[in-house]
């Protein structure tokens, strides 16, 4: 029998040698943001000396170049939505509670809130310490360097506590804005959503032109028994930001999580994504879309940690790479010897759209269980050009036949975001950055 | 309609093409017969604007434009359809989407706004009667699934929806029974008029029961060498190609 509480091999090590260069970039960053931040929680700085700052030789950041963490970092200008000229929210006439935060601190006149029985939201800066989820060893925080450093400076995230048998009406929308240069934002995002409840919740990030720096957010939700959690992430930032994410997602029994990572845009992206499945008959479901263009990084780091019997996980990552782009995925799934009847699924098919464009791809299973059943595929390709040619032969375009080929293939992945509205904004704004005109061209579209 | 001059076309060099030449007119259908590994396909293909194919040498003059310095989607939108013989399953995107972009692309080059979802629909439901097109079909991905008939009448289909001035038939009777080869011959017939022509491509003569030619031509070597009318076919389905083979040697 196997102590859970006790770290596993197949818990996110930390053996990982620390590169002194690197370290010493780090503790320099550290330095810089201790000088900048308003605030700093000290009970952070010793796992941050301990983890290694992520170099090439830290398996989990092989591929993950992170140098241009290392910029010069400046103080973020306080700044409302409305001086940041930042529609508050990014779906016009979407109907959501919303939470809008720009360079990191909560815009109260351009937010949201939910006011509803059973629901208790706030920005984080007002919830009460004591009431946070508590520090465990299995967190983000305790094991990659960038999680700790969220841990050290977010002040600010939504605080959602959710009573048992709440389906709350509307989804909760998280707008996080980024403008001008050089701050960085760190967002932590603490839910706790009880038995029997339903929630969706949308992350959306976005940038304006002329915006120069980093956000850093830390997402932990704690989803009770025979919960429906969804979030769909959406990450649209334009300018030169750098976005690193996590999310710690623990499941009780029969609950069902969903969350949809699409990155619209994004210089450098890194989203590190967890599941732990600690209650029998849950079910995780994670997809996601990356179509990086010329010069884009985005990288989709997942865990699926099957603890115990009778639960189910499905993931489907799709990207299609344009110029000298790059793309990373790691999809790891843990079943643990007591996850008997577990049934997990993992795919990720990639298409290389120039042939200057990288796509690092790593499916990885661990499985200590006997009786489970575990699929995984992979694919790298191009696109397909007898459809191509079909379809010119018909007299569409190139680029529109590629288009719809595109649609295509993310298509199951689109049509599974949980709301409605996100997936056509998505879809807009994929047609807009990808000057698709073939797009939206659906005779079910008009009247 | 179309000119073709000593066209010689070779795909990984190798020579298919040898220097072919025919003249079709406004309205007529010309059939292209030829034992296998003469050239047929691959003059579809490089009429169609496959790229695979290079061109060393002749020209090919479509209504006074130059043919080979179009593309595909050029091609087609000056009127040249090509029924493939294996139509090609497009997983994710509907037959009905599909043939939306390909009918807005032909009105785009016509200087036309694109067309309204309720006409479209309208044209869908008159065309696919032509062919017996199951409704269901319209709305499943491009060929998935399709059985070898449903995909050739799709492609017939395709064909009433965009109106070519030109349509290429590349052994649309391969993998046809006979009620799905009447079916699509059917709505070949229905689409025959004075400013249309027809390049129908096939083995055998069975097919040309049903869509008469008003010339039939034999393909050997990559050459055509003999053309006549709609007999000439049935002394081929008698003969077989060997004696013609033999002559044009000797």
């Amino acid at each position: 029998m196997m102590d859970l509480a006790k770290p596993q091999v197949m818990d996110r090590a930390t053996q990982s040698v620390q590169h002194a260069a690197t370290q010493e970039r780090g503790v320099a960053f550290v330095d810089a943001l201790d000088g900048i931040m308003g605030s700093a929680r000290a009970t952070y700085d010793e796992v941050l000396a301990s983890l290694p700052v992520p170099h090439r030789r830290v398996e989990r950041w092989k591929y993950t170049p992170v140098a241009s963490w290392w910029n010069e970092v400046k103080s973020a200008e306080p700044m409302t939505a409305a001086e940041a000229g930042c529609e508050p929210n990014p779906i016009p006439g979407f109907d959501a509670y919303r939470l809008v935060f720009v360079n990191g601190s909560f815009d109260a006149a351009a937010s949201d809130l939910p006011v509803h029985p059973g629901v208790i939201c706030m920005p984080l800066s007002q919830a009460p310490v004591e009431s946070l989820q508590s520090i465990d060893q299995h967190q983000p925080e305790q094991a990659e360097w960038f999680a700790a450093l969220n841990g050290k400076f977010a002040s600010e995230g939504m605080y959602l506590r959710v009573e048992k048998n709440t389906i709350l009406d509307r989804p909760i929308l998280i707008h996080h804005h980024s403008t001008g240069g050089g701050s960085v934002s760190f967002l932590r995002h603490d839910l706790v959503i009880e038995a029997n409840s339903q929630v969706q919740c949308v992350q959306w990030s976005t940038a304006s032109d002329d915006a120069v720096g980093a956000v850093n957010v830390v997402t932990r939700a704690s989803i009770g028994e025979n919960t429906r959690v969804s979030l769909d992430k959406v990450q649209d930032e334009a300018g030169q930001i750098k976005h690193v994410a996590f999310e710690d997602i623990r499941q009780d029994r029969g609950s069902r999580a969903d969350v949809h990572t699409v990155t619209i845009r994004g210089q450098w992206v890194r989203n590190d994504l967890a599941f732990r499945i600690n209650g029998e008959g849950a079910h995780a479901e994670l997809n996601g879309i990356f179509l990086p263009l010329d010069g884009e990084f985005v990288d989709n780091h997942t865990t699926v940690d099957h603890r115990v019997a009778h639960c189910t996980s499905s993931e489907n990552y799709k990207g299609i790479l344009y110029g000298k782009s790059t793309g990373v995925f790691n999809g790891k799934v843990f079943v643990r010897p007591d996850a008997q009847q577990t049934n997990a699924y993992q795919q990720n098919a990639n298409i290389l759209a120039s042939d200057q464009a990288t796509m690092n791809a790593k499916p990885e299973l661990e499985i200590y269980a006997d009786d489970v059943k575990c699929s995984h595929g992979c694919t790298i390709g191009q696109f397909d050009n007898e459809a191509l040619f079909y379809a010119r032969s018909r007299g569409v375009g190139l680029e529109a036949a590629k288009a719809m080929l595109v649609h295509a293939f993310i298509g199951e992945v689109l049509q599974g975001l949980a709301v409605p509205e996100v997936r056509l904004e998505v879809e807009h704004r994929l047609a807009e950055k990808h000057q698709w005109e073939i797009w939206s061209d659906h005779p079910d579209n008009e009247s | 309609m179309l000119k073709i001059n000593e066209l010689q076309a070779s795909i990984d060099e190798s020579k298919i093409l040898k220097g072919l030449n025919l003249t079709i007119n406004p309205g007529e259908v010309h059939a292209i017969m030829g034992p296998n590994g003469s050239g047929k396909s691959t003059l579809a293909s490089v009429l169609a604007g496959r790229e695979d194919y290079g061109i060393d040498g002749g020209t090919v003059d479509f209504n006074g434009t130059d043919l080979l310095d179009m593309d595909a989607t050029e091609r087609a939108r000056a009127g040249l359809f090509l029924a493939f013989q294996y139509p090609v399953e497009i997983p994710g995107v509907s037959n009905i989407n599909f043939m939306r972009a390909a009918v807005n692309g032909k009105r785009e080059h016509e200087g036309l706004d694109p067309i309204k979802g309720k006409d479209f629909l309208q044209m869908v439901k008159e065309k696919a009667k032509l062919v017996e097109l199951d409704g269901r079909l319209r709305n499943r991905s491009v060929n998935e699934g399709f059985s070898g008939g449903e995909k050739k009448r799709n492609e017939i289909f395709q064909m009433a929806m965009l109106e070519p001035k030109l349509a290429i038939l590349d052994e649309t009777d391969s993998g046809l029974d006979i009620d799905a080869l009447r079916v699509v011959s059917e709505g070949v017939n229905a689409m025959r008029s004075p400013d249309r022509s027809f390049l129908v491509i096939t083995h055998y003569q069975r097919l040309l029961d049903y869509i008469v030619p008003d010339f039939v031509h034999v393909l050997v070597d990559g050459r055509i060498v003999r053309s006549g009318g709609k007999e000439l076919a049935l002394e081929l389905e008698e003969r077989g190609y060997d004696w013609i083979k033999q002559e044009t040697v000797a």
